[in-house]
């Protein structure tokens, strides 16, 4: 049984750890991740603690290099992951360490904001060209259309808009123009509108290329505006209002020549720009590239550093100030490791005096730590998420690895479809060092940490689907049937006799829609199929009625053993914690109590099944009816199942008594543990009449747990009821359709409904209906089985491991 | 609304409302204030405030810290709450939303006029404007000479329009007038917003009216208490006081006639609700101020609005608790980072 059925012997160690030798120490120990340590400064709020200044530099560290890895994301520059993860860094070389990302983050940023003022200066040349270029054509068609300027004496076309001909005219005329976000177009043109009184003429146009803004990285729409005005007063306004809308503001050049000597300037200065721009990009890559190589293990080295001090933080120092006193749960099989670890943290530091160790009593209950292997995980995590065990009480999770899947796979009975659920399951343990599985999200994620209790479902599905004889809902003739049909026919009877014994002749074919097989007719029964259920009652009209007697009763004495089983693991509790008389007064009682009622209808199932043939099943009692008379009328004088039923009154009643005592031996068992506690303690209070409230309660929940859990066992029979109806539901509607069809049409039909078939079997009776079975085994477990004996108020050791911190770089960037 | 809109609450504001309860259990408690003012350095603010909701929101300031940079951050958080809420939803709420940003627009036309006075740069003060408060045409605001400028070029097309029906004049804008301009907006502004919540009805209307009759009297009183000893005419008092409130009508006259902070005290003595928050101010030395008082007594109102359900009240109520808690913040961080500890401990606790 080993280490699964408890939960291992912890011991409290206080660790003296010199204080130039402490960061070695935890960092041994991390790697190892052997002890849970205990916060001694609870009361201490989180920045007066010790280690705050080395939290701080980690945190410090760790900004540094999110912005390295978020900068390295940002230039598609590969993130190499280390394999190996490296140890913490040695104080020593921790300076070092930050002095160096230091320097890189500066360098960085310098050249990143250069970068971004040139592609800022870019970007605003390539504005003011387009611009330009949009304007042009707004010029040219207020000379040809604009009707405002009909007006003013005729002039040369050409020079219409010369700025210095509207000078002449007396009247200033000024142009802004620009560019601005196209959501703000509207209410822009809106404001100047009412700001000038309509003084103004805007002209607009959208340019047709998107521009990326080098800050926020964002690819916006941009419009072309051009605003003629008269007066100073009123372009002052127009500016402010420009500001106001964040347009980007550039001259306007008055005449063509002007015009086209800036467009050159510009062209030759973006030339300039780009070159520039391309070598810092260049320059960039590299510090990139080589700050890309080491970021992965640097930020290891930074978790594992801050891991470490905020350990640190939970020591306490003692009065020299000399040495870290660390308090640490450690299981007693690993007492030598802890040692061992200390000592090689001693050694690497170099210092004269070791760091040591021992062991102090305590009274507190230590945390539980149960090892696991992958094969074994998954089922503990099923109890663990009931409750974690207290300290040292039985472990449900061992006897889960079998109990679970078989009561699922008592819901689940079908043979076809254990078989593809355990293929499935067999594919993920095959494959499971599969990097994508590893990695792989959610749902998948759920599977594959459950692949080997699928694998277990699966084959216990197989072997119920092989005793319900249920394969897709259809049953298997491996063995060939026990009935015989041509013996109902057997002419070798007087007609007489054949009416007797309700033999078939060829009237009765001929005219009943359904005949009945008689199992007394000789010849016609010949013993049980071999395994599971004989397939004849596939083709029987009251294939559920035999059905669903026989689960109901399964379930019961499933259930009851379940039950029972629990009862005798609460005494193996009772024994490891030197409870004796709660064997007496608790489980020997309740062992009792369950035995005589529900063992005895148990009993009774098995006793009738074995007693009554086929002849006299006439005469056979209900169980049902027995089972209440039991309780009503021990005098009742029906004829009873066995001849001695009578006698066994006697029993009955003794178990009456013991049910009626229960009570008050259980209120005696909580005096004994009072009193028992009072020794110890020497402060509890003793109050009877509290302990008597709940020692009744309790008394009076098992009993009536006993009859509703029993009822609750049900659902094995009511699930695997659904899952067979289902499934068969399933086949009718669909394949048995297509195989009606003609054979010509039949073929291409078949194809379809096959596949259909396929995907609806997959996800309505395996995915669905394994869900809900999984669902309810696991209420099973919690509720019914250990409610009878598991407590489950430990905590969980959470050992201080490196190999808990996360290696992703995942997080940093979020 | 209909009558028990109770039913129909959750359909379009049930997440809204979870939303912001949750937020409203991310406050700061009383055990975190005991620690934040144990802090010695900013330093130790922040790394305290990492523990609580605010989490990292500190992670990307290069050092040093300052106390402007932690204000900055909180209203950034609280505006990206408020926007998430707001953009999250639907008619009534969202015009209560509107409602609740206007009191911040408010103020920043006035930051921004007053700057335009003073001839700042418009990118100096936008820094000090409330981000909630924020629209676009706010930074054309200098362009206007008068009010009825101000409203025909500038804020025509914001929420602020409806107020300003009032303070429609010609006047050149000083800094009296300007003073004048934001009291006459407030008082039509908070009239408005009652008129809303009274119309809404339902638990919105029992819970906000209160809140906003306690605004409108407090404004009340604050406007008497700063008009001591200035040029303000009594009329042109009477005419600043918001007229939703329980003062309304008898105990603004008398407000308005009083002269000095004993006259306002026997004023506020007629009033049952009033008469012991005065009777809490400390005398000169000592003591809290009125200021101290009625913001005890608003975060008090606030945090009971939490005990209704199906309200618009609770968005309100988060936004007031939140601001107060950030002033609180600042208040620790600013005792701290001039070394002047002695007052540290009077902040506002939030129940």
């Amino acid at each position: 049984m080993g280490s699964l059925f408890r939960s291992e012997t912890m011991c409290l160690a206080q660790l003296f750890l010199q204080s130039g030798t402490a960061y070695e120490c935890l960092s041994a120990l991390g790697e190892k991740g052997l002890v849970q340590f205990r916060d001694l400064n609870q009361n201490v709020s989180s920045f007066q603690r010790k280690f705050v200044g080395e939290v701080k530099r980690c945190e410090e560290l760790e900004r540094i290099l999110a912005y390295l890895v978020q900068e390295i994301n940002r230039a598609d520059i590969p993130l190499p992951e280390g394999e190996t993860s490296p140890p913490a860094p040695p104080l020593k070389q921790v300076l070092e360490m930050q002095e160096q990302l230091q320097k890189l983050e500066v360098e960085l940023r310098e050249v990143t904001k250069n970068k971004e003022k040139l592609r800022k200066n870019l970007l605003e040349l390539i504005e003011y060209t387009h611009m330009l270029r949009v304007t042009k054509t707004f010029v040219k068609r207020n000379v040809e259309f604009e009707p405002t300027y009909e007006e003013f004496p005729p002039l040369e076309n050409d020079s219409l808009l010369d700025y210095s001909c509207m000078q002449r005219l007396g009247a200033k005329l000024g142009f802004v123009s620009g560019l601005i976000n196209q959501g703000k177009v509207e209410a822009f043109e809106k404001m100047l509108w009412r700001v000038c009184k309509g003084y103004t003429i805007v002209t607009y146009a959208e340019l047709d290329e998107p521009l990326e803004d080098p800050e926020t990285g964002e690819v916006i729409k941009w419009y072309v505006f051009l605003i003629s005005f008269w007066g100073e007063q009123i372009g002052h306004k127009v500016k402010k209002i420009c500001d106001c809308y964040h347009c980007h503001v550039y001259p306007y050049p008055n005449t063509a020549e002007e015009r086209k000597e800036i467009q050159e300037g510009l062209n030759t200065r973006i030339q300039d720009l780009y070159t520039v721009l391309h070598k810092t990009e260049d320059y960039l890559r590299q510090v990139l590239c080589k700050a890309a190589e080491s970021v992965y293990s640097h930020v290891i080295q930074v978790k594992k550093m801050k891991a470490i001090y905020h350990m640190l933080n939970m020591c306490s120092f003692d009065v020299t100030n000399k040495c870290l006193i660390a308090e640490v749960w450690c299981p007693e099989a690993d007492l030598h490791e802890l040692r061992r670890a200390l000592e090689e943290g001693s050694r690497e530091s170099g210092a004269t005096i070791p760091s040591f160790m021992n062991t102090i009593p305590t009274k507190e209950t230590p945390p539980t730590l149960i090892r696991t292997n992958k094969f074994t995980e998954g089922f503990q995590n099923i109890v663990d998420a009931y409750g974690v065990g207290s300290y040292r009480e039985v472990n449900p999770a061992l006897f889960t690895i079998i109990t679970f899947p078989f009561l699922f796979a008592v819901m689940f009975g079908d043979f076809g479809h254990g078989f593809v659920m355990f293929l499935f399951a067999l594919l993920l343990v095959l494959n499971e060092n599969h990097p994508r599985l590893n990695q792989s999200q959610e749902i998948m994620r759920m599977f594959f940490n459950g692949r080997y209790i699928l694998l277990l479902m699966g084959l216990f599905s197989v072997y119920t689907g092989l005793i319900y004889n249920d394969c897709f809902s259809k049953s298997v003739n491996l063995f060939g049937s026990g009935w015989s049909v041509s013996a109902m026919y057997s002419s070798s009877h007087t007609p007489a006799e054949q009416k007797k014994m309700g033999l078939w002749n060829d009237s009765i074919v001929r005219h009943n829609r359904v005949l009945q097989l008689d199992p007394s007719v000789p010849g016609v029964f010949q013993g049980p199929y071999p395994l599971g259920i004989d397939p004849i009652w596939n083709l029987a009209t009251n294939r559920l009625t035999f059905l669903n007697s026989f689960k109901m009763k399964m379930s019961v004495i499933l259930g009851i053993i379940h039950m029972t089983f629990g009862v005798i693991l609460g005494i193996f509790n009772h024994l490891h914690f030197r409870k004796k008389f709660n064997i007496y007064l608790v489980s020997v009682p309740e062992l009792l109590f369950m035995l005589c009622i529900f063992g005895y209808l148990i009993f009774m199932i098995v006793y009738k099944w074995l007693v009554y043939s086929a002849e006299t099943s006439r005469v056979a009692p209900s169980i049902l009816i027995e089972f209440i008379n039991m309780f009503l009328f021990p005098a009742s004088e029906t004829n009873g199942l066995y001849s001695g039923q009578s006698g066994y009154t006697l029993v009955r009643k003794d178990s009456e008594e013991e049910v009626s005592l229960l009570g008050s031996q259980d209120i005696e068992e909580g005096n004994n543990q009072i009193e028992d506690g009072y020794r110890e303690m020497m402060c509890e209070e003793f109050n009877f009449g509290e302990i008597l409230m709940t020692q009744v309660i309790h008394s009076i929940e098992y009993c009536l747990g006993c009859i509703s859990n029993t009822a609750s066992y049900l659902r094995l029979w009511a699930l695997s009821l659904a899952h067979a109806q289902l499934s068969d539901v399933l086949w009718t509607m669909l394949v048995r359709v297509g195989l009606r069809v003609d054979t010509t049409y039949g073929v291409l039909l078949l194809l379809p409904v096959i596949a259909l078939f396929a995907v609806l079997t997959i996800f309505i009776l395996l995915i669905m209906e394994g869900l809900s079975a999984f669902l309810h085994a696991i209420r099973l477990h919690w509720v019914e089985f250990q409610n009878k004996f598991y407590v489950g108020a430990g905590t969980k050791f959470v050992p201080f491991s490196f190999r808990l911190l996360s290696s992703k770089f995942s997080d940093d960037v979020a | 609304m209909l009558e028990g809109a109770e039913f129909y609450f959750n359909v379009d504001h049930g997440y809204l409302e979870g939303l912001v309860r949750g937020c409203k259990a991310s406050l700061l408690t009383q055990q975190d204030y005991i620690n934040l003012v144990q802090c010695e350095t900013l330093e130790d603010v922040k790394i305290h405030l990492q523990t609580t909701d605010y989490g990292n929101f500190l992670a990307n300031q290069t050092n040093p810290l300052t106390v402007s940079k932690i204000d900055t951050e909180m209203r950034k958080k609280l505006c990206r709450e408020f926007e998430y809420f707001r953009n999250h939803s639907l008619e009534p709420l969202s015009t209560f939303f509107t409602y609740m940003t206007c009191s911040y627009m408010i103020d920043n036309v006035i930051l921004l006029m007053n700057g335009a006075l003073q001839k700042k740069s418009v990118k100096e003060i936008l820094v000090k404007c409330h981000p909630l408060g924020r629209f676009t045409e706010m930074e054309a605001v200098n362009i206007a000479e008068t009010p009825s400028d101000l409203f025909n070029a500038v804020l025509v097309e914001t929420p602020l329009a409806p107020f300003f029906q009032d303070c429609m004049s010609e006047n050149t804008l000083d800094e009296l007038n300007i003073e004048l301009l934001r009291n006459k907006l407030y008082k039509s502004y908070l009239e408005a917003f009652y008129k809303f919540c009274k119309n809404h009805g339902d638990v919105t209307a029992e819970i906000m009216c209160p809140i906003l009759e306690f605004e409108a009297d407090r404004r009340a009183f604050i406007i008497t208490l700063n008009s001591f000893g200035t040029e303000l005419s009594k009329d042109d008092r009477e005419t600043l006081y918001p007229t939703c409130g329980k003062l309304y009508p008898e105990g603004l006259h008398l407000l308005a006639q009083a002269e000095d902070f004993d006259q306002m005290r026997r004023v506020a003595d007629h009033y049952g609700v009033y008469k012991p928050l005065f009777e809490a101010v400390g005398d000169g030395s000592g003591g809290k101020t009125l200021e101290d008082v009625f913001y005890e007594r608003e975060v008090q109102m606030n945090v009971l609005a939490f005990n209704r359900q199906f309200h618009y009240g609770v968005f309100y109520a988060y936004t007031k608790l939140k601001e107060q808690e950030m002033r609180n913040i600042v208040w620790i961080a600013e005792c701290i980072s001039q070394r002047h500890r002695t007052k540290i401990n009077s902040y506002i606790p939030i129940l």
